[in-house]
């Protein structure tokens, strides 16, 4: 579901954020992308949901190609953005009902996902008021809520568990696995290791713009016997 | 000393752009630097210096050849505090980084010398120029000697500072005695309706008074001119700036030290006092609607996503104080200061012939009218900055344009929308109500009303495109996206410049050519829709491919 083939992204001609960077996403895998801070995780985001453009490379989305119809691509994806901090000023149910209209949400499946998912999130209280009023918590759940209003096909998420209390985490990676049951694709980084151990099918790490693993975290953890997770990822990304 | 000035430092990098910023469009920020100096602030200082240097000559007639630049300077004073009132809330109590500074070892005081000096130098940039070019009038204008230019300098630099004081000191007294309101948005919004009032009160007051421009000079020919006792008592600095220039005795110029010394002692006090208690604890506005979550979705149905977008943006420019004011509510001032316009002017010689001309269908004066909408609308429609910031204040989310389903070209266009109807609401008002004034007939405001239409729709496209060039996108607070905005200014420039071509090369060519009024009328006409064509066609291919790049 997610083709990301020999991209690289350079900023102000000078900063290579990701050197000729491939991998795929199938449908019903759930990927975490690791990485240290700085390592390309949020550009590698950016360039999946088109906010920037790749020098080179081919990023295809539900089968459609960025450069080409990126249109489609976006109404493929439901993107939870690094920073929940957006249109504070509106009600959570005006913001909730600008992304139903822009993903063309029918009228009776927008209420029903708004009551179902803001009782999932313990957001029906706090909905109508503006989300200035809200915690940092409380607006990253809301956009949760709007990144999986239109039920897209392709999820993409940038530390989606930031600032969740644990039921909400825990609701959200249910959601996830659901998500992949029905054949759809999880593409979401992480800073939490055992998130991704104990959720993931497969994990991308990365390093300065460069892959430096791509596959399951068992066979990852068979490479290095005995040794725990976290020391696998701090030799690996400290070499 | 040193503290202050590392945090007016770090306060200033905070408005101004990022090197970054600055050096990805260099060759862009120089020709509109170019622009706005050459097309703009030159001229203005310029009509500045020449009318004080001219009414300093006839003063000095009657021997009060201070009174001139003292009203004067007592004006900008005047409208530096109005201005300045919301400034000053917003930047002791509303901006972003206050959340940063509390919590560091820094004395009251500290927070706001450093916060108020920063404020001073980037909204005292145009004042402190229209100043100059006022001193400059008054000392060629009154022969001066030579130690008037340096104390003319010391006053260009130092007068903007009491009237920023008075605003600082009423906004921690308010916010001191309004504890109770958490709401930060009711508070910013009250202020702002307050210079609003205050504006229109000042209006209405002149407008009672019998007052015009005739009446002005010869007010200001009288040694004791009532008003000016009243405004010097208000702002002491002046007499005693404009006496040192004249005269150049050294008390004078201590005096008008001394003023400001103890001003600025008074402000740090009370800051040490009042400040703390009253920013401590403001809570973010935020009102809790009573409806449940069922009766809110019940109403929920799919509409057009250029309908929900339009809402979004009308919502988030209403809700927001630094936008509604800023934004919003000036265009309602508009009205007010067309009032005034005619009221200064009224029973004038000057207002008489223009409403005879109207009236006799003079091309001329048709012309001027017709020449004067354009003008206006386009003036306005810069002024409110809607589309020189609509990206701009997307600010830190502006990925939200870029991620959703929509095309850019559709965003920008309910973001012109939105700027072309806030925009008309106020001057299409004007103009109907000139227009019926005027007893123009139905045709002719018809016709005005589609100018000043077409006018406000070439400003938005033309806004929203120099916007799209180079976005102010990291601001601490929503009046930090429209403070000290290059866009905004080089854009009003640039609008301001070919507007005035487009008005100046009308009434010459009516001048200097057979061509007759009606023709020229046209022609402008015709000129604005091929505006229109050309900034719309900007925005479609190059606004759209700049947001690709940002």
């Amino acid at each position: 579901m997610i083709k990301f083939e020999n991209v690289t992204k350079t900023y102000n001609r000078t900063v290579r954020a990701l050197d000729d960077v491939s991998f795929h996403v199938k449908g019903g895998e759930i990927v975490g992308f690791i990485g240290p801070n700085g390592s390309g995780k949020t550009t590698t985001m950016k360039l999946l949901t088109g906010i920037i453009r790749p020098d080179s490379g081919k990023i295809v989305v539900n089968g459609f190609n960025i450069r080409e119809d990126p249109i489609k691509v976006k109404e493929s994806i439901g993107y939870i953005a690094d920073s929940p901090d957006m249109f504070l000023r509106l009600k959570g149910t005006e913001f909730l009902q600008l992304i139903a209209d822009i993903y063309k949400v029918p009228t009776e499946v927008c209420r029903e996902r708004i009551e179902k998912l803001a009782e999932k999130f313990g957001l029906t209280q706090a909905l109508t008021s503006p989300m200035m009023s809200y915690s940092h918590g409380m607006r990253q759940k809301i956009m949760v809520i709007a990144a999986l209003m239109h039920k897209p096909p392709v999820w993409i998420l940038d530390e989606p568990m930031i600032g969740l209390d644990p039921k909400s985490a825990f609701e959200l990676k249910q959601l996830m696995r659901e998500h992949t049951k029905e054949g759809n694709a999880v593409f979401f980084s992480t800073h939490v290791l055992e998130v991704a151990e104990k959720l993931c099918d497969r994990v991308v790490i990365i390093k300065n713009g460069h892959i430096l693993y791509d596959g399951t975290l068992d066979d990852l953890e068979k490479q290095n016997k005995n040794e725990s997770l976290e020391n696998i990822f701090l030799e690996l990304t400290e070499k | 000393m040193k503290m202050y000035l590392r945090l007016v430092s770090a306060l200033i990098q905070g408005v101004e752009p990022s090197d970054k910023e600055k050096k990805r469009n260099r060759i862009f920020y120089i020709v509109m630097a170019c622009i706005a100096g050459f097309g703009i602030m030159l001229p203005m200082t310029f009509f500045v210096g020449v009318i004080i240097y001219s009414m300093t000559g006839t003063l000095s007639q009657f021997g009060t050849v201070e009174n001139g630049v003292e009203i004067f300077l007592h004006l900008i004073a005047a409208f530096s505090f109005i201005f300045g009132l919301n400034v000053m809330f917003s930047v002791f109590y509303f901006s972003g980084d206050i959340e940063n500074l509390l919590p560091l070892p820094l004395r009251p005081y500290q927070i706001i010398a450093s916060k108020f000096t920063a404020a001073l130098m980037s909204e005292s940039v145009m004042e402190c120029l229209v100043i100059l070019a006022a001193m400059v009038g008054y000392i060629l204008g009154g022969n001066m000697p030579l130690y008037s230019w340096l104390i003319a300098v010391i006053g260009t630099f130092t007068m903007p500072v009491l009237p920023l004081i008075y605003c600082g000191i009423i906004s921690m007294t308010v916010m001191y005695f309004t504890r109770f309101i958490k709401n930060k948005d009711a508070v910013n919004k009250i202020v702002g309706i307050f210079t609003f009032a205050v504006i229109f009160g000042i209006v209405m007051l002149i407008s009672k008074s019998g007052f015009n421009s005739d009446k002005l000079v010869e007010a200001l020919s009288k040694p004791d001119n009532s008003v000016l006792a009243v405004m010097n008592v208000i702002f002491p600095t002046v007499p005693f700036l404009v006496k040192s220039m004249g005269t150049g005795t050294l008390l004078d110029l201590l005096i008008y030290l001394g003023i400001n010394v103890i001003a600025v002692t008074v402000f740090m006090l009370i800051a040490q006092v009042l400040y703390f208690p009253s920013v401590v604890g403001i809570g973010q506005g935020a009102s809790h609607s009573k409806k449940t979550l069922t009766e809110v979705i019940e109403k929920m149905k799919l509409r057009p996503v250029t309908v929900t977008y339009l809402k979004k943006e009308f919502r988030l420019l209403f809700r927001t104080p630094a936008y509604f004011t800023n934004c919003v509510m000036i265009n309602f001032m508009c009205p007010v200061f067309v009032y005034l316009a005619y009221v200064v002017h009224q029973q004038t010689n000057f207002m008489e012939s223009f409403i005879y001309g109207i009236h006799s269908g003079n091309e001329e004066t048709v012309l001027e009218f017709v020449l004067g909408i354009s003008a206006v609308s386009v003036l306005v429609t810069a002024v409110n900055c809607i589309a020189s910031s609509g990206l701009t204040r997307e600010g830190k989310h502006f990925s939200f344009i870029k991620y959703i389903p929509v095309p850019y070209i559709t965003q920008l266009n309910v973001k012109a929308l939105v700027s072309i109807v806030i925009s008309s609401s106020g001057m299409l008002l004007c103009v109907i109500a000139a227009c019926i004034w005027l007893h123009t007939g139905i045709k002719f405001t018809l016709f005005c009303c589609l100018l000043c239409l077409l006018s406000i729709t070439f400003a938005t496209y033309f806004g929203l495109y120099m916007d799209s060039v180079n976005p102010k996108l990291i601001w601490d607070d929503e009046l930090n996206a429209l403070r000290g905005n290059y866009n905004i200014f080089f854009n009003m420039a640039v609008a301001i410049v070919t507007e005035a071509i487009i008005c100046a090369g009308a009434y010459l060519l009516f001048r200097f050519t057979d061509v007759g009024a009606l023709m020229i009328i046209i022609i402008v006409f015709v000129l604005l829709m091929v505006l229109n064509a050309v900034s719309y066609l900007l925005c479609r291919y190059k606004a759209t491919k700049n947001i690709e790049h940002i």
